[in-house]
């Protein structure tokens, strides 16, 4: 009697797969990625915007853009720290856009917004401290942070979609660092 | 930035008198190279430990979190899915026109590469236990006729014996390129990129 030999459904399969036959053109392997990395794109964009429709609007508009850009991309076994990528820089401009104004004092301000010192946060708490206390970060901090640690993005790279320079860069992700590592021992 | 409040400098310096003169942006860098070298200013300054401490930790936190926030994630829901997916043009992937010789010479058939990639990834279902990923022709396929090789990567099932799973989706696939073009094969090259182990081994007959 011959031994049944299961079938690898796409589902099974990694990323480095689904992601080359999405690249040949394979839309159903595409649409098992889309699957499986919405959440993970909704989360990082629900730390960048509240609104629920914009967030499905960014992760669905990232996802079109990583469609397109499949082939050109180099390792695809890293399909993750890639989509963080497209989604956050989405993100950033969708928020950038809809601000009225830029905080003139943008670099050098202190942030607001003090969580409280004896808050107990933990796991999915931190999630919803970290949110807080980025939201009370002048907004130039707050996208440099957001596009340096969960983009992924390098200095430069930043310096160039915020239309601004390199030490600014370096000096704005300082500051929002800093604050959040001293609100951050109020989590513990 | 015209912030006349606060000159550059006194931010500066408290940032310095903070850290024995090191910065947080010093203090990142030192921590993304994997501190190494080893910096015994930084090393040895309480302050700087604290700050190292606190980089290091909210790294670590904002991957935690929002892999904790990822996971109380509704399921996807099925008909946003479509709407993703029905918003990409997968015409965008055709590819090379592979000509199609025909007894009248007037006729201009074609295939397209997309479309024997198409061919080739379905190789797959004659040989179960593998699953194939980028698909790739090396040579002129636009001409008829035209010496080709194919470039596979695939993944394996577990447990399964990797040579003869090889071989014999070369073979389907050779067979599958006889079959639907005119392309002249040399060769099949395939590479295991992974084995896939399945978390669920459901629907045995």
């Amino acid at each position: 009697m011959r031994e049944y030999t299961p079938r690898i459904s796409l589902a099974d399969a990694d990323d480095r797969i689904l992601a080359g036959r999405a690249a040949d053109g394979d839309v159903e392997a595409f649409t098992v990625l889309v699957r499986r990395h919405t959440p993970r794109l909704r989360a990082a964009t629900r730390l960048i915007t509240r609104s629920t429709l914009e967030v499905d609007d960014i992760v669905q508009e990232s996802f079109v853009t990583a469609w397109q850009r499949l082939p050109d991309l180099e390792d695809q076994g890293k399909v993750q720290p890639w989509l963080m990528r497209i989604v956050t820089r989405n993100a950033i401009s969708r928020v950038r856009a809809s601000r009225p104004y830029q905080d003139i004092d943008d670099l050098y301000s202190t942030a607001s917004g003090d969580t409280s010192p004896d808050r107990v946060v933990e796991n999915r708490a931190q999630m919803a401290a970290l949110r807080e206390t980025l939201d009370g970060l002048p907004s130039l901090q707050r996208d440099c942070w957001v596009l340096r640690e969960i983009g992924g993005y390098h200095y430069d790279e930043i310096a160039e979609q915020l239309g601004t320079s390199v030490s600014t860069v370096r000096g704005a992700l300082a500051r929002a660092r800093r604050h959040i590592i001293v609100r951050m021992e109020a989590w513990r | 930035m015209n912030d006349n409040h606060t000159p550059r400098n006194e931010h500066e310096h408290v940032l310095q008198e903070d850290l024995d003169g090191h910065t947080i942006e010093e203090l990142t860098d030192y921590l993304e190279s994997g501190r190494n070298p080893v910096n015994p200013s930084i090393e040895d300054s309480p302050a700087c430990q604290r700050a190292l401490e606190g980089l290091a930790r909210l790294r670590t936190l904002t991957s935690t979190a929002l892999e904790e926030e990822a996971r109380s994630e509704p399921d996807v829901e099925e008909h946003w899915l479509r709407g993703v997916v029905s918003s990409i043009v997968a015409e965008s992937r055709v590819g090379r026109r592979i000509p199609i010789s025909d007894p009248d010479p007037s006729a201009d058939l074609a295939i397209t590469e997309g479309a024997v990639r198409g061919l080739v990834r379905g190789a797959e279902e004659a040989v179960p236990g593998v699953i194939v990923g980028k698909c790739r022709f090396l040579g002129a396929v636009e001409e008829p006729g035209a010496e080709i090789r194919i470039s596979l990567e695939v993944s394996v099932l577990y447990g399964l014996p990797m040579h003869s799973l090889v071989t014999a989706l070369r073979r389907e696939v050779a067979k599958r390129i006889e079959q639907h073009s005119e392309l002249q094969l040399e060769a099949v090259d395939i590479r295991v990129s992974d084995v896939v182990t399945r978390a669920k081994e459901e629907e045995r007959p």
